[in-house]
């Protein structure tokens, strides 16, 4: 079992996981002027709204112990999709692929046995190249309906909040009142025990991955609105993200332990770092650098016990 | 004993000794045959010898990969490596001789590979993880370098053995023999070979049995991005300069070239010869998709259909 | 010699096995076993290691399925397939390995699986005020929203008989229950069982505890090596006569001779004060030269704990272990499996087939392995080929070619390989579990042979097994496990099966038999 409980509970919240978004707001907004203000604000809610759909479904693929590195390939996909189907379609036709994408990783988990961060490497690099097929330059006309889902603001909240606000409202529904929620701790915890006690352990591990995904898709919508194109390669930063996010976040990648408020507050800590920095000047490309070093950090203070893959 | 039962026993051990050879040799001769029929300008000798040159970098990062491929770790760093390397050498960000440069290459390739071994093995952090963020480093690191100093000319030494050639031979790839066969030595005859195997086999058991097994994998990172930075040199000595494309697409195309040559998870069936033939094919698979109109994003597919079904094949037996 | 009597517990058999039998492998763990349980009846099983009592229950719970012979539940013949089904036919299995999750409360892990819903929404109320009474019912002050991870194994245990008595069912099967409890909680237990009972329901009592099978049961089937040695009114029997009839073998030709004289050559191994857990108890013991050294006792008792601990594979929080040369020279083993091999001290697993061999390698490369283990890992791995060969041929490793992969060869033969590698590395001190787990008797006696001549030539050696026979023949020196603690000490050639069980048994036995 690979469970590790801090404060008798399963949310993997540590005091540090709530100080840091805090203590970061904080000296940001004395080292940067400019940070305080409703425009930068409402940038980094639109910035952070894709990475925190993304991070809320891998935190579903997670919490069974199992990981999903396709989802910056699908958000990707999805872009090309909606600006190269007919309009009237996109949407449809972008959750059709979601779910097409999730079942392909899912079985290929469950069924097959495969590895879930080679499965889905595999499917990652399928993706990306099948997103490179359909358009290949960043570019093409997003259906005006999907572009107002993004942009329109009611009563002066921006849009993107509003996405935020009902990811984090469904999967804390899901996860904190449903069978399907609780379940997924319990198969995190021990599959054995959990099919012992009669959960149909292989559906709900498709399941999640399917999740996974149509959550990949949905950012993927957000962002071929916010950018106004399809962009085969705008997804690729969201699968190292996701992971940096989550486990920011409390959440355990063996399985079993993690919360949608520690989603929340790690996908907050990654934007106000980016934002910080991009306040400060540094250049984008340390940016990405300071990304992977964070990375490191964060599935440093995971538990495990395998040498390896 | 009827007498039909000789050739059938004839027909199943043609398929036993069919299905035991890695996939690399049949599938080249296929892709040869294939393209003989189709675009038969790339069977030439010449041309085919130009693909060897092309792929010898492949091949030698494919040392690295199925070393640790055969101790359940992956490297997908050599990317970065190759980029932080094209930019010592080429940069003149480090304003120093030629050797100089190229022993620094060398020992930050050691460097590279004793973190990523370090945070594999002691924090036991997954391999693919941290590799991948070691990339992103190394990236984000080398592109904002490059705002200041761009990448330039690739060094002479380099650009003699990634460019020259002895008679109709390319000096490229007797560079990658030059590593393959004291690596080949190496695992077949040392101590740390046969527990390279035994950790394949059966890694509980080798962890039991006191086999120094922290150590193997650490030497197998290091080797790893050791053989990442030759692959460097020889890279930026073809290319003849450095960029900020160089050596991108090698960490995928090293897995796909491992699994192709027979090393799968944990075992070493294809020998150290399979993934070099498999180097070779994929090159040439390259060459002959992008000369079939399918370039970047049929790499791309194709890869991840392979890595997908070779790993399936895998988990089935 | 006792004659079995065919018992037969008052009223209809609610539960009926009909010469059922289940092997694993080559290992019969059942054998022509026929036997019934009635209604409104509290029926005890017992026997030793591996008599079968577990997998005669994992039957009746749809763990396993017999391979011959039939179940029947109310006089119905069944085949339970698996748990849910066995839930279906009326059968609660409280199992002895704790099942409740960590990262769940209480009341969650009680109502996995069958959670209170609307529509898929949990009823928290209504799962929590059912848990609560559940837990009321086995007198658990647990807050039903704890979580499972800060509770003590006690209480885990109590959760896990709370969540089998909730099923409405009418046979329960209690694996051990009460391994983890105290006098309070067990008294408790000894309630509820009773209202059960009561209530008519059938309770299969698996346990070694003679006290609570005296106590609760009013019918004990004594198993023994697979088979029924009978089924017995408890009122009619005494705890010696209960003892008597679970031991009782002979031991056969299997054994080399043993020294009743041993030399001293001086320890080999000193272990003190070593804690393989936060839940274990200290133990300090030495093990000598030239001798063979067995852990008895009931499975599951901590020697396995102990043993791995000290061969640096299992976990331990605090001791001391130390290996003396011949000549005297000390030397402090670090408790790591790198630095234990490294001193000379080789341990050979239980599961020889995920822990111990490469299945996939050949014979010789297995055996070439060992010999590497004082080679730096540089060197050229230079195997004396002959000397694999003479190895082999010494074990009577009966094969054609040394080439083929050990998956081909027979349990014996691998087991064999196993031991093998590790007389091949030269090392000097033998940690071995169950030596001869699943091995035919043949080869079974060639190892005992190899383990006796590795000692007269000076090397020590430990031993845990659960075959009693096993430790009667083959060891010099038998040291008793139970709860984790060294509970006596015995000489190899002197001791009865009798008197080892004694030692093994909880609680009153021991005090029973004499010592009070």
């Amino acid at each position: 079992m690979a469970v590790s409980i801090s404060r008798s509970n399963r949310s993997g919240l540590r005091p540090a996981t709530i100080a840091l978004p805090a203590l970061l707001f904080v000296a940001l907004s004395f080292l940067s002027p400019a940070f305080l203000s409703v425009q930068n604000l409402s940038n980094i809610n639109g910035q952070i709204a894709a990475l925190l759909i993304v991070s809320l479904g891998q935190l579903a693929v997670a919490l069974i112990g199992g990981i999903d590195l396709s989802v910056g390939a699908a958000l990707s996909l999805t872009t090309t999709i909606i600006v190269s189907v007919n309009p009237d379609f996109a949407l449809a036709a972008a959750l059709f692929a979601g779910v097409a994408i999730g079942l392909v990783n899912g079985i290929g988990v469950t069924v097959a046995g495969v590895h879930p961060l080679i499965m889905t490497m595999a499917s990652m690099t399928f993706l990306q190249g099948l997103a490179l097929l359909i358009h290949p330059v960043p570019g093409g006309t997003v259906p005006d309906y999907i572009a107002g889902l993004a942009w329109t603001s009611a009563s002066g909240v921006p849009a993107a909040f509003f996405w935020c606000a009902g990811a984090v409202a469904i999967a804390s529904f899901l996860l904190s009142m449903t069978r399907f929620g609780l379940r997924l701790f319990a198969i995190g915890a021990s599959q054995a025990s959990a099919a012992r006690n009669g959960i149909p352990v292989k559906w709900y591990s498709v399941g999640c991955y399917v999740i996974c995904s149509v959550a990949a898709t949905i950012a993927g919508i957000f962002i071929s609105a916010r950018v106004s194109a399809g962009d085969a390669t705008v997804g690729a930063p969201f699968a190292l993200d996701s992971i940096t996010a989550i486990a920011m976040g409390g959440v355990q990648l063996a399985g079993g332990t993690g919360s949608v408020a520690g989603v929340v507050l790690g996908t907050i800590t990654l934007g106000l770092l980016t934002n910080g920095m991009n306040l400060v000047g540094i250049s984008p490309f340390l940016r990405t650098a300071a990304t992977g070093v964070l990375l490191l950090l964060a599935i440093s203070m995971q538990r495990r016990n395998v040498i390896g893959v | 004993m009827t007498t039909h039962s000789l050739p059938t026993a004839a027909c199943r051990s043609i398929v036993r000794l069919f299905s035991s050879v890695p996939f690399a040799y049949a599938g080249t001769a296929a892709l040869l045959a294939f393209a003989y029929v189709t675009r038969p300008a790339l069977v030439s000798p010449v041309l085919l010898l130009l693909i060897v040159r092309q792929a010898a970098p492949l091949a030698i990062a494919v040392l690295g990969q199925s070393l640790c491929m055969r101790v359940l770790s992956l490297d997908l760093s050599i990317g970065g490596v190759i980029l932080a390397v094209s930019y010592i050498l080429t940069s003149g960000i480090l304003r120093l001789p030629e050797p100089i440069l190229l022993t620094i290459c060398v020992l930050f390739g050691v460097a590279v590979g004793a973190v990523n071994a370090f945070l594999i093995t002691r924090i036991r952090a997954s391999s693919v993880i941290v590799t991948l963020a070691t990339a992103l480093i190394l990236s984000g690191v080398v592109f904002s370098f490059s705002q200041l100093r761009a990448p330039g000319e690739a060094p002479t030494i380099l650009r003699y053995l990634g460019q020259t050639k002895i008679g109709i031979m390319p000096i490229s790839p007797l560079v990658w023999l030059a590593l393959f066969v004291p690596l080949a030595l190496f695992l077949r005859m040392s101590v740390f070979g046969r527990y390279v195997d035994a950790i394949g086999a059966n890694p509980r058991a080798a962890l039991i049995s006191g086999i120094p097994y922290i150590r193997i994998v650490t030497v197998a990172h290091i080797l790893s991005s050791l053989f990442a930075v030759f692959s460097g040199f020889v890279l930026v000595g073809f290319v003849g300069a450095g960029s900020l494309d160089i050596g991108r697409d090698l960490p995928l195309s090293s897995l796909v070239a491992v699994i192709l040559g027979g090393v799968t998870f944990g075992s070493g069936k294809g020998g150290s010869l399979g993934p070099a033939v498999a180097a070779f094919m994929l090159t040439f698979s390259f060459n002959l998709l992008t000369s079939l109109g399918i370039g970047e994003p049929g790499k791309l597919m194709l890869q991840g259909a392979i890595i997908a079904l070779a790993a399936t094949r895998r988990s089935s037996h | 010699m006792i004659t079995p009597t065919a018992h037969s517990p008052p009223g209809n058999a609610l539960v009926a096995f009909r010469s059922v039998n289940k092997s694993f492998g080559s290992t019969r763990a059942l054998v022509d076993l026929s036997l019934q349980g009635s209604p409104g009846s509290v029926h005890a099983i017992t026997g030793e290691n591996g008599a079968g009592k577990s997998t005669l229950m994992h039957l009746l719970a749809g763990v396993h399925q017999p391979d011959s012979g039939e179940i029947r539940v109310r006089g119905q013949a069944v085949r339970i397939e698996n748990p849910a089904q066995a839930q279906r036919a009326g059968i609660s299995t409280i199992f002895q390995e704790l099942t409740v999750l960590p990262n769940l409360t209480v009341a969650e892990n009680l109502f996995l699986g069958r959670e209170p819903h609307r529509a898929g929404i949990i009823d928290r109320l209504l799962m929590r005020r059912r848990a609560k009474q559940a837990l009321d019912l086995v007198k658990c002050r647990v807050d039903v929203n704890t979580y499972c991870q800060t509770l003590s194994v006690a209480e885990q245990q109590l959760i896990e008989i709370a969540k089998g008595l909730m099923a409405d069912a009418e046979v329960f099967i209690l694996d051990e229950p009460t391994a983890a409890l105290n006098g309070p909680e067990v008294d408790t237990l000894g309630e509820l069982i009773h209202s059960l009972k009561a209530a008519g329901k059938l309770i299969f009592y698996i346990s070694h505890r003679l006290e609570e099978i005296f106590r609760f049961s009013e019918t004990v089937s004594v198993l023994k090596d697979g088979r029924l040695v009978g089924t017995f009114p408890t009122s009619e029997l005494t705890q010696d006569r209960l003892i008597s009839l679970m031991v009782g073998r002979p031991l056969g030709q299997l054994f080399p001779p043993r020294d009743p004289n041993p030399r001293d050559l001086g320890r080999a191994l000193e272990i003190s004060e070593l804690v393989p857990s936060d839940t274990e108890r200290a133990v300090s013991l030495a093990i000598n030269r030239g001798e063979i050294l067995g852990f008895a006792g009931l499975q599951g008792q901590g020697q396995r704990e102990i043993i791995r601990a000290v061969a640096g594979v299992g976990p331990h929080v605090r001791g001391r272990v130390i290996k003396l040369s011949p000549d005297n020279r000390v030397q402090r083993v670090d408790l790591a499996s790198v630095d234990v091999a490294r001193s000379g001290i080789g341990f050979v697993p239980e599961d020889r087939k995920s822990e111990g061999l490469y299945l996939s390698l050949s014979i010789e490369q297995n055996v070439a392995l060992g010999m590497l283990r004082q080679l730096a890992l540089w060197r050229r791995a230079r195997v004396r080929k002959s000397g694999i060969d003479d190895l082999l041929l010494r074990m009577r490793v009966r094969s054609h070619d040394q080439a083929q992969p050990v998956s081909s060869l027979s349990g014996g033969n691998q087991q064999k390989v196993m031991l093998g590698r590790w007389l091949a590395s030269g090392v000097d001190v033998l940690l071995v579990e169950e030596p001869t787990r699943g091995v035919d008797v043949g080869a079974k006696s060639e190892i005992y042979a190899l383990l006796r001549e590795f000692a007269n030539s000076g090397g020590a050696v430990l031993i845990v097994s659960s075959e009693l026979t096993e430790i009667l023949g083959l060891c010099d020196r038998i040291l008793v496990v139970r709860e984790g603690e060294i509970t006596a000490e015995l000489d190899g050639v002197a001791a009865s099966e009798e008197e080892i069980m004694r030692y093994a048994l909880a609680g009153a036995a021991a005090e029973a038999s004499g010592e009070l």
